[in-house]
């Protein structure tokens, strides 16, 4: 089954040129989380946000001018509360400006909310936000694909706490059963909780056990080296191949803000000026900081 | 195979959807049949249409998420089970991954109501309250099997989801002569015509209602049967015209909390229209988990069994204006 590439994305970006959206999505985020005057998921938006660039600007088979093409790659944010993120890596894909999400987010009628709806925004491909349901759909998705012979492929970002949620598993023994190798999950292991720390609370480990266990095609990514993730998903397995596949992106929550990183305190809030400021300026020096390595 | 229904005989509701889905598996290439591991009713379709059906096994969340993704994907699935497990287990998939974004995924089951007397955890008594609670959601109840085969041809069309309850399906009274009423989801059905009161009823207690019209028919009372076997959107019209024509005398019946279901639907009209009510009695089962018995033997223990409906009625009919 060949697929064809569509939109007009011309040549696919380097792994260089992915890192530098990756910082541009990280400054857009803060900066949103300064200006706007509610909370916002901070914590867990950059830890997706390296993965949600590779997808939006290199793994998705997409077009933002056709966002209802059948033969588009469909990509379900099962972790909703990352939608903000979501979008502004979308709007640098070019679905909708960035302007639009600062100008709306969060405000009466907004397309542009805390948890994404496909209702009000069409571009996304499912409305998401309460943990665990986001998987059972793009087996849906999947299996459809694989009875009208289309070659496209489902992805499903979950985060890891996320995967406490007995659906996800329903979800896996039926992507499993149905022998889905046109699904992918990719899973945040950031390994927090909003209130605890992976492992404290609920043990997950051994995780990717787990999901081998489950029969599906178990990949380790570092969830923020590009090149990594690039290479995750040049490598996946043919779509009509019988098993799907989880890529586990060992991540950061807070990833690329000193203060924010694994700590509690910044699953969710919104930055004033001081801090946006401090933040932006601790986001420059670990982007300064990587390129010296 | 093609099977001819008579009425007043017994027949199978269960083999009227299994029918139904394979011949409109046929005419909609789109039509999915999804179910967590009770397909019996779906043999027929899975043999035609094996690319088309799915059994997800004992996971009535998946099914519903999986039937949200297909339906995203422009199919039509139908989601057949048990409804107290996919009423309770999976109803935040029903509310929020059908409901929400508007899907066309029917969802069909048995053990509406105290019937196949499996104890509490296979009644589904709750189920057309937390269903008429759902924003886009169409919520029925069917009594006559064949009528089953209707609702679901007619569902085909329909844009949102719907919800569409049986008793336990494997044997049921065929009420209707097929064409004698014009059946339409949204509508209530005049089964009798009566003036001195009427008794509104669905799913497995039409058949019982009947019986009661017949008794009270004998004491000459005249009274009106009506099926509203859809609750949502409730006939609001055929409500305000029969509190019109029948003295404002109203008997509410069902296999279902009395609190929640058609007597509280049909009490929020008559609130909402200002309807100006001589006796209201309502019928069904009252706040307890109820135990063991035969459908028939419950209904009597929990009051809205044939001779509670008979007297209720002659109560009400006696009711001073």
């Amino acid at each position: 089954m060949g697929q064809t590439t569509l939109g007009s994305q011309g040549q696919r970006h380097s792994v260089a040129e992915l890192e530098d959206l990756a910082f541009e999505l990280r400054s857009k985020l803060l900066y949103l989380c300064g200006t706007y005057e509610g909370a916002v998921h901070i914590g867990g938006d950059l830890s997706v946000a390296d993965i949600l660039i590779a997808l939006y600007h290199y793994g998705l088979n997409i077009d933002p001018s056709n966002i209802a093409n059948p033969a588009r790659d469909r990509f379900i944010l099962s972790k909703g509360h990352a939608a903000v993120c979501m979008y502004i890596a979308m709007a640098m894909r070019g679905f909708f400006e960035f302007d639009e999400i600062v100008e709306t987010y969060g405000q009466l009628d907004s397309a542009f909310g805390m948890h994404p709806c496909k209702v009000q925004l069409p571009g996304v491909e499912a409305s998401t936000g309460s943990l665990g349901h986001g998987l059972p759909i793009a087996v849906g998705m999947a299996k459809s694909a694989r009875q009208r012979n289309e070659p496209h492929r489902v992805f499903c970002l979950l985060g890891d706490g996320e995967t406490g949620e007995g659906s996800v598993w329903e979800a896996a023994m039926a992507g499993r059963s149905s022998e889905l190798g046109n699904l992918v999950a990719i899973v945040d292991r950031n390994r927090q909780l909003m209130t605890s720390f992976g492992e404290d609370r609920i043990v997950l480990e051994p995780y990717p056990d787990k999901w081998a266990a489950f029969g599906w095609n178990v990949v380790m990514v570092e969830g923020h080296d590009m090149a990594d993730l690039v290479k995750a998903l040049d490598n996946l397995p043919a779509p009509d191949s019988n098993r799907p596949t989880v890529l586990i992106c060992e991540t950061i929550k807070g990833k690329g803000v000193d203060f924010m990183e694994r700590n509690l305190a910044w699953h969710a809030g919104s930055l004033g000026q001081a801090d946006l400021e401090r933040a932006m300026a601790s986001l420059e020096a670990s982007r300064a900081g990587k390129e010296k390595n | 195979m093609p099977v001819t229904f008579t009425f007043g005989e017994w027949f199978s509701a269960r083999t009227v959807i299994g029918q139904t889905l394979a011949d409109l598996g046929e005419e909609y290439p789109n039509l999915w049949a999804v179910t967590p591991d009770i397909g019996m009713t779906l043999v027929e379709f899975r043999e035609k249409f094996p690319d088309r059906f799915l059994d997800v096994g004992l996971a009535e969340q998946v099914a519903v998420g999986v039937a949200a993704g297909l339906a995203y994907e422009g199919n039509i699935p139908v989601v057949s089970g048990m409804l107290p497990f996919l009423s309770m287990r999976a109803l935040e998939q029903i509310r929020t991954d059908v409901c929400y974004p508007n899907l066309p995924v029917k969802i069909i089951g048995t053990h509406g109501g105290l019937v196949g007397n499996g104890g509490s955890t296979h009644y589904a008594v709750e189920d057309l309250s937390l269903m008429c609670s759902l924003t886009n959601m169409t919520v029925t109840s069917i009594g006559d099997p064949l009528m089953v085969g209707e609702i679901l041809r007619q569902s085909m069309k329909m844009q949102g989801p719907i919800y569409i309850r049986l008793a336990v399906g494997k044997s049921d009274m065929v009420l209707y002569e097929p064409g004698q009423h014009d059946i339409q989801i949204g509508k209530g059905i005049v089964a009798r015509e009566g003036t001195d009161v009427t008794i509104f009823t669905h799913g497995t207690t039409v058949a019982q209602t009947f019986e009661a019209a017949d008794a009270l028919e004998a004491k000459s009372h005249s009274v009106r049967v009506v099926d509203m076997f859809t609750l949502k959107p409730i006939d609001a019209d055929l409500v305000e015209r029969c509190a019109k024509e029948t003295g404002g005398r109203f008997v509410v019946v069902e296999d279902h909390l009395a609190y929640g279901g058609l007597a509280s639907r049909i009490a929020d009209v008559v609130v909402d229209r200002g309807i100006n009510l001589t006796g209201f009695e309502r019928l069904g089962i009252p706040q307890v988990f109820a135990g063991f018995g035969d459908d028939e033997e419950l209904r009597n223990k929990y009051g809205y069994g044939l001779s509670a409906t008979i007297e209720a009625a002659e109560r009400v009919i006696a009711a001073k204006k």
